[in-house]
């Protein structure tokens, strides 16, 4: 069986939501208290194969974003959300095998909508944000991209692994952040915005002085 | 070499040798006397609401599982299996009956009883040689709690939780007993720092000074409208008991109006009248000052604020409650939890919670710039020169001793301890002088527990 024809990874089709699931997905944005406008696509079947116009799109779409996230052009990036969009990046907690969840409950890093999106952005173009005064060096490091369809025309799901290397000044040591993305991307006039981001960070501690800037 | 009596000396007339925010010399005493003493905010009651539930908190080194057991009971139990001593639980929080060792099985109960422990008879000829019976986890050696706060001191001889907290239950009241359910605690959301544990600790307690400068751009993009310099010098600075904060001077008008002017709806206003004492109604009714952050000595602080979360004029408060645990010298994990009344409408609780991430923890705005402060001067401190530098802590007072402003009477205030207006550091300085009393203080001997020891004439170990 050559790789050209297999079907994606070995457990791609058994993925449902409520299921564990073996993407960066699950219930967090719906179960949040700050969710309740949060669009509810979820992704459907096996992800699209690699040659996939869908795939190649989000594909360029991350790595694009990365750089403009890299620059810190917020603006930029504002500009690629939708008005409804949900970005959430729960706590993530240690828990026995068995529990039955992995992250704090009713609690998140980040559990944004526009507005307050817009908010931080605003706060970086004042000249008193001192905590990227002067900026962090930043590099958005985006790897395993996989592409769902939805029942959406409009609307695919991807999977990201994203490693955020953060070097401040020149004797701290820099901060890493490795953590899954799944995000539901719909196709607007000028092309594919965010709709849905949530974050699934490796770490329960974080290892970083603060979440200034975005994953 | 630290010259300890040099440096507890200067520290008490407000002159603060810079390197005790990086000293490895002075961590070691802080580990050994301060923290060994002090009673510790460890968790809330809410986070463990029915029998089984846990979370496990570490005071220093020390992993604690805070346990509710089936009688209802919370208690603190040591986190090493009296065995080989295994950590019993490796999760962050969850639900069981029984914690079982992983390395030889042994089991406890969730009220810490031993109940499982394989061939008793064929390894230790039964009671005989193992005595099972009455055999618990370590508890921790002092546990009380305050409106479902739950403090731990490794002092077993502590004094009662309110002696120590003091008249500082009265402004616990305002974060904690809003109405007669108390609070909900949610998080933490946890991260370490490269930052002194002392530096956030004193910050919360009283340092408004820095509001107007560090905060500059929360205000110009409208997330809050109250650090503006002018703003922070009409409010006051209160220390009672073991604990102080800040405060800010609300427009003229009524309690009602008042409450409503930070966000709150009425129905919680009209349980805030229940629950608090006249003099806790009048401190914001008739002397028009609203609690914001304030600290516990030793590294429990609160927050209090009220942003605009939404498009609109309106704000909304929040309160959040975190700790600064020390990590080493230049290292802290804040764990950073919101809390809100229980009984608040559900999209109070939604938006508030939207305002605390907003404002503060791992992402919010207020916060962000605080930690670059804080990790710009513990890097610092570390050198030779910060050994030559006493940071002059005494704002608020004149060469002579005497305060630049006379501190708020009775019939300014009618809050416990001593509030003054305007700017000051006094509650950095009531911090580092309690930091220094126990500083000064040799470490009693501790008494160790001894798991169905034998007395040591009779042991014939290793026969």
């Amino acid at each position: 069986m050559s790789l050209d024809t297999a079907p994606t990874g070995p457990k791609a089709a058994e993925e449902r939501v409520g299921a564990k699931p073996t993407g960066n997905g699950g219930r967090y944005s719906a179960q949040s208290r700050l969710g309740g406008h949060a669009p509810r696509t979820e992704r459907t079947g096996r992800a699209l194969p690699f040659d996939d116009p869908r795939h190649l799109q989000a594909h360029q779409w991350m790595v694009e974003e990365a750089y403009i996230l890299d620059a810190q052009n917020y603006e930029d990036w504002l500009d690629l959300l939708t008005e409804d969009i949900h970005y959430i990046m729960p706590v993530r907690v240690t828990t026995a095998l068995t529990a039955g969840f992995d992250s704090a409950p009713h609690m998140a890093h980040f559990d944004e909508n526009k507005y307050s999106l817009s908010r931080r952005v605003a706060r970086f173009l004042t000249e008193h944000a001192w905590t990227e005064d002067p900026p962090s060096r930043l590099r958005h490091h985006v790897t395993n991209v996989r592409t769902f369809a939805t029942p959406n025309e409009g609307e695919i799901v991807v999977d990201t692994a994203v490693l955020l290397y953060r070097s401040r000044g020149d004797v701290r040591e820099a901060s890493v952040i490795s953590a899954g993305r799944e995000d539901l991307l719909r196709r607007g006039g000028e092309g594919w915005q965010l709709a849905r981001r949530t974050i699934l960070v490796d770490d329960s501690v974080l290892r970083t002085q603060n979440l200034a800037v975005f994953l | 070499m630290t010259d300890l009596d040099l440096v507890l000396g200067d520290v008490r007339r407000g002159m603060v040798p810079a390197h005790i925010y990086n000293d490895e010399e002075i961590f070691r005493l802080e580990k050994e006397r301060l923290f060994s003493r002090a009673w510790l905010f460890v968790g809330h009651e809410s986070e463990i609401p029915q029998a089984g539930d846990y979370v496990v908190r570490r005071v220093l080194d020390d992993s604690f599982i805070l346990s509710r057991g089936e009688d209802g009971q919370v208690r603190a139990l040591f986190n090493m299996c009296l065995h080989r001593g295994m950590q019993v639980c490796r999760a962050e929080m969850g639900n069981a009956s029984h914690f079982r060792c992983p390395y030889h099985g042994w089991s406890y109960r969730n009220d810490g009883r031993i109940v499982g422990l394989p061939f008793h008879k064929d390894a230790y000829g039964g009671e005989a040689g193992f005595k099972r019976k009455g055999q618990t986890l370590l508890p921790a050696p002092s546990l009380d709690t305050y409106n479902g706060l739950i403090f731990l001191s490794m002092d077993p001889d502590a004094p009662p939780l309110r002696e120590y907290l003091g008249d500082f239950t009265f402004f616990l009241d305002y974060y904690t007993r809003q109405s007669s359910s108390g609070i909900e605690l949610r998080g933490p959301q946890r991260w370490r720092v490269k930052a002194n544990w002392k530096i956030g600790a004193e910050n919360f307690a009283g340092d408004m000074y820095h509001t107007p400068q560090t905060h500059t751009s929360v205000v110009e993009i409208g997330l809050f409208r109250e650090p503006k310099a002018e703003k922070r010098k009409d409010g006051n600075t209160y220390w009672a008991g073991n604990g102080g904060g800040t405060t800010y001077k609300l427009p003229h008008g009524t309690l009602e109006e008042k409450l409503r002017y930070v966000g709150y709806p009425d129905v919680m206003i009209e349980k805030m009248k229940e629950q608090w004492s006249q003099d806790q109604l009048d401190v914001i009714g008739r002397d028009g000052f609203m609690i914001s952050a304030a600290s516990i000595f030793p590294n429990m602080s609160f927050v209090h604020n009220w942003p605009r979360v939404e498009d609109s004029d309106d704000v909304l408060p929040f309160i959040s409650i975190r700790t600064w645990q020390p990590v080493g010298p230049d290292e802290t994990e804040v764990l950073s939890w919101f809390a809100v009344d229980a009984e608040a409408p559900e999209e109070f609780k939604a938006l508030s919670y939207k305002a605390y991430l907003m404002c503060f923890g791992s992402t919010g705005m207020f916060e962000q710039d605080d930690v670059e402060n804080w990790v710009s001067l513990t890097n610092t401190a570390a050198g030779t020169m910060a050994r030559r530098l006493l940071l002059n802590s005494r704002m608020g007072l004149l060469e002579d001793g005497t305060e630049v402003v006379p501190p708020l009477t009775r019939e300014q205030y009618a809050g416990p301890g001593e509030a003054h207006v305007g700017y000051g550091e006094y509650n950095q300085r009531h911090l580092l002088n309690r930091w220094a009393d126990l500083l000064e203080r040799p470490a009693e001997k501790v008494s160790q527990v001894e798991v169905s020891g034998v007395p040591a004439d009779r042991a014939e170990a290793g026969a």
